[in-house]
């Protein structure tokens, strides 16, 4: 036995040396403190989250009537009514895209809204054959959003030369048709997420208070990480070219054809933003923010975390307000300008979803781990 | 004392015992893993982790290690789940049991993405099986072959898992002892909090003190146990804390079955009285076994060649069980950092990293660069663990060197920048982003690329 503790003791000193020398972060590291995770679930939910959705949905539903008006009398003025009420609809969308977990996910809200490029051979085929699948993977890209951005704004040079699409050209009825199908299937998308949450889903996201993948907090930090994502790589980064060896595909932006994709953008990393501050039409609640402050979360510098994200957002906002509409002219004249603008969204990633994620203890993966 | 110490010596090696201790030790061992394995499959892990991803991280010097296609992959668990269940009844143990350890580690070898040190653990366990007489006792081979029946073994079939998991827990606690764990209290200061929804101790596990108490007591728990479950005296409360330790941490963190492998195999330390009581109990669950009559004291009896054969191989896994742990000693800088000599040394629970990695492919011939589409190629498991980890960034690189080859660009110039954040620190530079990684080779030398970690 006494062999064993001189053997035990001679390694501890070892380990102890070998080891101890090292320390990871200063002695002013994240104190344990509390958290009301409930109180900012709540916030979220009831004055972010919700209101997206019915809002979404509200747009959606105007949306699918002027639609019907506009296939009844197709004229002028009900061409601009629908293509307004298209706009606010996308605009709307930047602020719900967010939220891709619970029924939004069951319901594949985010792709069946807002795969982009629109795919525009698939639509004439879909509007020639008269025959349209939304279930089918191929009819992702003709669909939604941008298949409405193309039919709305891109199948003429003017607003005559589009209106003509609906009225004297030989596809006409069958262009209208579509247009109904996917403003319908927009509508009714929505709405069964609305349910959802109406009817249940909102129990089970203010009671799932953990940190682990399914949990609500996890599940919207992933979300929101996994947006901003989607928006440095869709809106900005393979556009101006980041992801095929600097060749720009400037017809890759969204909203190609309304030439929005700037001021979307916009609304896009404010709505980012306002998620991370809890922050909405009833003020500033509740957000991460919060969170990061009251667990005295550091940044590398050794500052206060949630000073260097606030800071970031704006950079990143600021960059992109230096470009203009249409993005994808801007990509061909200032092609730098927006693979600036990239680099500072990648920063928020970075500290979104590394920072902010593992400062909060938060698991970002699915299987079993021990803790590396 | 020379002479007792020799004495204990002897008696803890050649001594012979009850073979009750190692029969219980099958019979738990082989039930966990059957446990462990349904629920491996039932979670869609097979599907998640050795099927979907189109690329693999291999262990160095295990590239040959591929996975078999998705019904390769199933029969491979088929094979698991049937090999555990005949460990558990005792039916063509020696197949069965060299099986399991064969296909576990195969699947292990397949990708470190999911290296845990408990999977470890269990390849180390099913090695260890294979080299005793488990099925003589209380067996379906014994029904089956009366004449295999044995009812004294020499101790150190016993006691080498005793020493296997002595070591286990001692050097867990040694990887304790740091300034991070004691001094900062990471990484529990962020992990606790995160728990604070628990009911009961949710409220407490936000209190600073709490997060000190419980990294004082692991490493002294980590350190200490494997001694007490030895000591006679202090065994039966040991192992209380062995299953109230195991069962807070199954509770607190997200480490699968761990926990209950270990509340299943430390039994081991309990005396054959003890064990006898246990298969009694088992034989009351089987009524058709009947009581367990007069054994006749029947000794097993190994080949002397095959003994030393034995002793030699327990003499180098012992030796290198040893050493394994102590290699981050021959590599410069922060451990936890590096991750040079961390995996295979159970450390476990020790740090809280994450990181973010952008790979870049440059054509040398005309200087344009491209941004790689990670999720292109990995899981998000897989992007996740290689971010933080340099072996992995590497063989990435390799990977992406190769496939751009095949595109068409010429020896493409492969770099990566990953933002790493540990215990808490923020996120910095982990590597070199100006590193050509696809020159760089996979070595057990220090890698120079990985940049040092600042304050």
């Amino acid at each position: 036995m006494r062999t064993f503790i001189l053997v035990a003791l001679a390694a501890t000193g070892l380990a102890l040396g070998s080891q101890s020398c090292s320390k990871s972060s200063d002695d002013q590291a994240p104190a344990a403190t509390s958290f009301d995770r409930k109180a900012m679930l709540t916030n979220l939910s009831t004055n972010l989250i919700l209101p997206a959705y019915t809002s979404f949905q509200t747009t959606a539903v105007n949306l699918d009537a002027a639609v019907t008006a506009f296939n009844t009398t197709p004229d002028a003025a009900k061409l601009t009514a629908l293509q307004s009420a298209f706009q606010a609809a996308y605009k709307q969308w930047q602020a719900t895209s967010a939220y891709g977990f619970g029924p939004a996910d069951q319901a594949n809200l985010r792709v069946n809204t807002n795969t982009y490029p629109a795919d525009v051979a698939q639509i004439n085929t879909n509007i020639s054959s008269g025959t349209y699948n939304p279930t089918l993977l191929a009819n992702l890209a003709a669909k939604g959003l941008p298949a409405l951005d193309y039919l709305l704004f891109g199948v003429g040079t003017d607003n005559n030369a589009i209106l003509q699409q609906y009225t004297t050209d030989s596809k006409a009825a069958n262009r209208k048709t579509y247009l109904a199908a996917l403003s319908t299937e927009l509508k009714t998308n929505i709405t069964t997420v609305v349910n959802a949450w109406n009817s249940g889903y909102t129990a089970t996201f203010l009671n799932a208070t953990g940190t682990d993948v399914g949990s609500s907090t996890g599940q919207l930090v992933n979300q929101l990480d996994y947006d901003v994502d989607v928006f440095k790589n869709y809106e900005i980064g393979i556009p101006a070219g980041v992801q095929s060896m600097g060749t720009a595909y400037p017809e890759k932006v969204q909203a190609y054809y309304s030439k929005m994709s700037v001021q979307l953008a916009l609304l896009h990393i404010q709505a980012l933003q306002n998620i991370y501050l809890g922050k909405s039409a009833q003020g500033d609640g509740l957000g991460f923010d919060d969170y990061l402050t009251q667990i005295g979360a550091k940044s590398s510098s050794g500052g206060s975390l949630n000073d260097v994200i606030k800071a970031q957002f704006a950079t990143a906002t600021a960059k992109l307000q230096t470009l203009t509409d249409p993005l994808s002219d801007n990509i061909k004249t200032n092609q730098g300008a927006v693979t600036a603008t990239y680099t500072e969204l990648q920063k928020l990633l970075v500290l979104l979803k590394t920072d902010m994620t593992s400062s909060l203890g938060i698991l970002i993966t699915y299987g079993d781990n021990d803790g590396d | 004392m020379a002479t007792s110490v020799k004495e204990k010596l002897s008696s803890f090696f050649i001594g012979q015992q009850h073979i009750a201790p190692l029969a219980v030790f099958r019979i738990a061992f082989g039930s966990i893993m059957l446990l462990s394995t349904i629920r491996f499959a039932l979670k869609g892990w097979v599907y998640a982790f050795y099927i979907k991803p189109q690329f693999h991280f291999t262990f160095y010097g295990f590239d040959g290690v591929k996975p078999l296609g998705a019904t390769g992959m199933y029969s491979l668990f088929g094979l698991l789940i049937i090999s555990s269940l005949l460990i558990t009844i005792g039916l063509f143990y020696r197949v069965a049991i060299l099986t399991f350890f064969l296909c576990f580690t195969y699947v292990e070898l397949i990708d470190k993405t999911t290296y845990l040190n408990h999977y470890y653990f269990v390849s180390i366990l099913s090695f260890l099986l294979i080299l005793v007489p488990a099925h003589r006792y209380f067996s379906v081979d014994v029904l089956r072959k009366p004449r295999l029946a044995v009812t004294q073994v020499p101790a150190w079939t016993i006691n080498l898992f005793k020493l296997q998991l002595l070591l286990v827990y001692f050097f867990a606690g040694l990887s304790k002892l740091n300034y991070d764990w004691l001094i900062a209290a990471l990484p529990l200061k962020i992990w606790l909090p995160a728990n604070s929804h628990l009911p009961i101790i949710g409220s407490l596990l936000t209190q600073l003190w709490v997060a000190y108490a419980f990294s004082w007591f692991g490493a002294l728990f980590d350190l200490g146990i494997g001694f007490f479950l030895l000591w006679e005296k202090t065994r039966k409360p040991a192992y209380a804390f062995v299953v109230l330790f195991h069962l807070a941490t199954g509770i607190l963190f997200k480490i699968g079955m761990f926990p209950y492998i270990m509340i299943a195999v430390t039994p081991i330390f309990f005396s054959e009285r003890t064990h006898l009581q246990i298969i009694d109990f088992l034989r009351k669950l089987l009524p058709e076994w009947g009581i367990r009559s007069r054994e006749t004291r029947r000794i097993y009896q190994m080949p002397v060649v095959q003994q030393k054969l034995i002793w030699a191989v327990l003499g180098l896994h012992f030796t290198i069980q040893l050493l394994l742990p102590f290699r981050l000693l021959l590599y410069p800088g922060k451990l936890y950092w590096t991750e040079e000599g961390y995996r295979f040394s159970w450390r476990v629970m020790l740090m809280e990293k994450g990181g973010t990695a952008f790979f870049y492919v440059k054509d040398p011939t005309t200087g344009r660069q491209t941004e790689v589409v990670n999720a292109q190629y990995l899981t998000s498991l897989q992007e996740n663990m290689m971010a933080t980890q340099p072996d992995m960034i590497l063989q990435y690189a390799h990977f992406l060197a190769r496939e751009y080859e095949q595109k068409g660009i010429k020896n493409p110039i492969v770099t990566a920048e990953s933002y790493v954040t540990l215990n808490g620190s923020g996120s910095r530079l982990y590597i070199d982003s100006t590193i050509n990684l696809a020159n760089e080779e996979e070595t057990f030398d220090h890698k120079r690329w990985i940049l040092p970690f600042r304050q």
